[in-house]
């Protein structure tokens, strides 16, 4: 969660650091359509589809991270994203893995 | 007695205006500060925001959504795409293969050629390998379902 503690229970522990990574890209064929999505305007649900799998994907990654770890939330949930190619995603996910008494 | 049945009182309209953030900051406090005292306005807000939650969970899709769908069905808009590319793949691959062709037709030297020859021969098993590793871990990829 994006909270900082977890309403109603108490953290017992502070397992540090989690987080998940990832870039994905579509296929050329789709870039080309977002190109001309550019030319004509609207939503270029190419690109909305590609950033949704790489969210979903690096939740996971965190999740798995955090689960590897004993932990039974995660606290402070943040996203960050950033361009490392044309027409690819990279979204990275953190947040603190804690346990609850 | 239901609200259908009666007028809501002022302190269900203030729950409301509350739950869908639309009083001003000074009402909003004032209002927050009556919630611990008053069991009855804490059982309304809270009541008042798990309809909201039901609400956007029973919402209908985006009618875009919709009409994404209809158009992506139609013989125009989805064949017309589904073509497009195809022949955009078909003029590519026979346009490389040209150029191949052409290359060694021209009048340049054996080594220029070999070498030229090499950098597209990398550059399509690079493609090729890329393109069989796609392929085969495509059935495994779970999130390629994922809508936005």
């Amino acid at each position: 969660m994006t909270l900082m503690e977890v309403p109603g229970r108490k953290i017992s522990e502070n397992l540090g650091l989690v987080y998940g990574s990832c870039v994905r890209a579509r296929h050329l064929g789709k870039d080309i359509t977002a190109l001309f999505k550019n030319v004509v305007g609207g939503e270029v649900r190419e690109y909305t589809k590609l950033l949704a799998e790489s969210r979903e994907q690096a939740i996971d990654r965190m999740i798995d991270e955090a689960t590897g770890r004993g932990a039974d939330a995660i606290v402070g949930l943040r996203f960050s994203a950033s361009e490392i190619a044309s027409g690819a995603a990279e979204i990275l996910v953190y947040g603190t893995a804690v346990r609850l008494k | 007695m239901s609200l259908q049945e009666r007028e809501p009182t002022r302190d269900e309209l203030l729950a409301m205006a509350y739950v869908d953030g639309e009083l001003s900051d000074e009402a909003r406090r004032d209002f927050e500060a009556r919630l611990p005292d008053e069991p009855f306005l804490n059982r309304e807000v809270s009541e008042l925001k798990k309809l909201a939650t039901l609400a956007r969970r029973v919402a209908p899709p985006e009618p875009m959504d919709h009409e994404w769908k209809r158009l992506e069905g139609e013989l125009l808009y989805g064949g017309g795409s589904r073509l497009g590319l195809f022949l955009i793949a078909i003029g590519v691959l026979g346009g490389s293969a040209f150029l191949f062709l052409e290359l060694f037709r021209s009048s340049l030297g054996t080594g220029p050629k070999v070498l030229v020859g090499i950098l597209l021969s990398g550059v399509c098993l690079l493609f090729l390998t890329t393109l069989r590793g796609r392929l085969k871990t495509l059935p495994y990829d779970p999130y390629t379902e994922v809508k936005r």
